[in-house]
Formats: C-alpha cells, sequence, structure tokens
C-alpha cells in the first residue's frame, strides 16, 4: 500500500464557495494531510482566516492554540469552548494583492483513534506584495477536538469573525492525503 | 502513481555556488523541497536565496516569524531580487557534521491564475547551541508576483561563496490525482 493516497482534491473552478467539504473519509489511513491554495472575499480587507470543523460538529468542543505574527513582533493566543478550531491566518482577501493566493498546511495525527481526543497542526501564511504590518499575516495552530469519535468528515471555512463569513474564491484549492503507516 | 514522487536529488561532492533544479514538469499539483545545506560562511548562520524561473527582478517578497536564541522575531517586506528562506544553513562556525534543514511547499506551482507562493519551515540548531551561531528556527513565506508555471529553481547561499561539500538537495512533486 502506498504512505500517501489521494482522498479529495478540490478546485474552485467557477463560483466561490462558502466551505470545503469531504464526507466519508475512510478510517483505514493512519493519519490525514491537507495542503491547500487559498483566497477569500472578504471585503475591504487584506487578511481573512480559516476555521475548521470535524463531523460536523459546531458545538462548543474546539480549543485553538496560535503563535502568529503580522508585524515585527510575533505573538501566541488561545481559545477555547469555540464552534470552531481557528483563526488560522492563511487567507489572502479581497484588499489583498492581486492573483494572490494564501498557503496552509494541515496534519491531524491518527484521525481514526477512538479512545483519544483528536488533535490537529495548522500552519500557514496569508500572503501579497507589502511590508505593511497587518497586510500580511501568518501563524501555527494546535487546534484540539474535545471528542473521541474518528474523524469522518472534514469542513474548512472562512471564519475572520463568524463561521462562513466570506467565501473562498475562484481557484482555491484543496488537497486531502491519507497517510498509511506500516 | 504514486502521490510523491522524487523529481531530482543533488548531493554536493564539492562545495558548489548554487543548486539548479531546471525543467521542472508542470504535471504535479505541488512541489516540496527538502534540503540539508550549509555554506562556508566563516561563523553565523547563512540563508538560501531562491529565484524562480530565472527571474532577477524586483519581483519577490517575503515574510517570516521565528525564534533566535531565547528570542521571537518576525519581518515582512517587498521588491526583493529572490525570495528568502531565512536562516537555514549552517556555516564554518558549526562543528563540521552540522547541516541545516529546511522543508519548502510550493502548491499549485503550475497554476497561471495565481502569482506563486513558498512556504518553509527552517532550522539552523546545533549540539553545542551559543548565541554566536545565531540558531534559529523559522517560518516564512514568499510570493513571486508573476503568473507563469514554475519550471526552474535556482538556490544560493545569501553571505557565503557557496554551499559546502555533503549539502544535499531533493524536490518532490505531489500528485492530485
Amino acid at each position: 500500500m502506498p504512505a500517501f493516497t489521494v482522498i479529495d482534491h478540490t478546485e474552485l473552478a467557477g463560483a466561490p464557495a462558502s466551505s470545503w467539504n469531504v464526507t466519508s473519509i475512510p478510517s483505514s489511513y493512519d493519519h490525514l494531510l491537507i495542503k491547500g491554495s487559498v483566497r477569500s472575499d472578504y471585503p475591504a480587507a487584506y487578511y481573512d482566516a480559516l476555521g475548521v470543523r470535524f463531523n460536523a460538529d459546531s458545538g462548543s468542543n474546539y480549543s485553538t492554540t496560535f503563535l502568529y505574527a503580522g508585524s515585527s513582533t510575533p505573538a501566541s493566543s488561545r481559545g477555547s469552548g469555540d464552534s470552531n478550531g481557528g483563526p488560522v491566518y492563511c487567507v489572502p482577501a479581497a484588499s489583498s494583492t492581486a492573483d494572490t493566493f494564501g498557503s496552509f498546511t494541515m496534519w491531524i495525527p491518527h484521525y481514526a483513534n477512538a479512545a483519544n481526543f483528536k488533535q490537529a497542526l495548522i500552519y500557514g501564511a496569508d500572503e501579497g506584495a507589502t511590508s505593511t504590518d497587518w497586510e500580511w499575516l501568518m501563524g501555527m495552530n494546535a487546534i484540539l477536538w474535545g471528542s473521541t469519535s474518528a474523524i469522518d468528515e472534514v469542513t474548512l471555512a472562512c471564519q475572520r469573525g463568524a463561521w462562513q463569513d466570506a467565501d473562498f474564491v475562484q481557484y482555491s484549492t484543496f488537497t486531502l492525503y491519507g497517510v498509511t503507516g506500516a | 502513481m504514486a502521490v510523491i514522487e522524487a523529481i531530482a536529488t543533488t548531493y554536493l561532492e564539492a562545495d558548489a555556488a548554487s543548486v539548479t533544479f531546471s525543467s521542472i514538469p508542470a504535471t504535479y499539483e505541488h512541489l516540496q523541497l527538502r534540503v540539508n545545506a550549509r555554506s562556508d560562511r566563516v561563523n553565523y548562520v547563512d540563508t538560501i536565496e531562491l529565484n524562480l524561473n530565472g527571474d532577477t527582478g524586483t519581483n519577490y517578497s517575503i515574510h517570516f516569524m521565528g525564534g533566535y536564541n531565547t528570542s521571537t522575531t518576525a519581518f515582512g517586506g517587498t521588491g526583493y531580487t529572490y525570495m528568502q528562506i531565512v536562516h537555514c544553513v549552517t556555516t564554518l562556525g558549526a562543528p563540521a557534521s552540522e547541516y541545516g534543514g529546511l522543508i519548502i511547499d510550493i502548491l499549485d506551482y503550475a497554476n497561471t491564475n495565481k502569482n506563486t507562493t513558498v512556504m518553509d519551515t527552517a532550522w539552523a540548531s546545533g549540539l553545542n547551541v551559543s548565541a554566536s551561531l545565531r540558531p534559529l528556527v523559522t517560518f516564512t513565506s514568499n510570493l513571486w508576483a508573476d503568473t507563469a508555471a514554475v519550471n526552474s529553481i535556482v538556490l544560493a547561499p545569501n553571505v557565503a561563496s557557496n554551499f559546502t561539500r555533503g549539502s544535499e538537495f531533493t524536490l518532490y512533486g505531489l500528485n492530485s490525482a
């Protein structure tokens, strides 16, 4: 069996989309890996943020600790009792440099382990041709989903202020890999 | 078809001023570079300069954050003539067997609807870390303000003249189907 298998690849070909959602993820892999190249239509702003939900759970079951920078001073923050994991600062918004998309990588180790709460690590960057503070932004997020359920569904959405408060624009891409151990 | 395929590996049997990957096929979804590198800078650590498709115009922007010794730092800049993979290369000041490391993702490198962004995690540490060697761990994102498909990558040390013998560079292609 190959170590990496593509479970889903989506490129928004035409219209914007309020989320990217993959369901019926088989439990046969050891880990999940997501790579994305995204931009949002959040108006009059240089950055948006990414949020994640597992198994369509919108309860207050997510905690996030994150390190981020948008100026010369990195900072860290945390939240708990949230309805999604995030914010991950990797999404250029409507005012950002044209044709520029942010990148992110997300690991979900042992996603099908039904004994433990699930942990995810995401790192990403909101790019732009700028040196102005907060017109660029980047960060690393550790997300806890307080559930022992095997993850069989992943949803990503824009959530600078609220879940799905903007759309991913055309040409945004998402690739979900299943990663197998020995 | 494997999801991850090695496109090319360069292992330096002798010091070299740069390393080039050319004629990169456009058939993958993403690229990933994995590097261990050391330069002939006398001390401290070094940075890798990276140019795409031979473009040396002022078309690159850089944003990074990192930990330097016991402090943190971050920076944003634009109008550069190369990308910068910040402080990931050990130098002659470090023990001979120590090489810095980095993993670079170039997502959607062949999508001509997008400028190309390059995101990496990099580090230059050592067994006997001291402030004089300026050890760092960094997270960097660079922008190339061009929508052309990436077909070549050139890496060179920023301060030193050469990458030293034993530096190793591997380029992978990631498929999406």
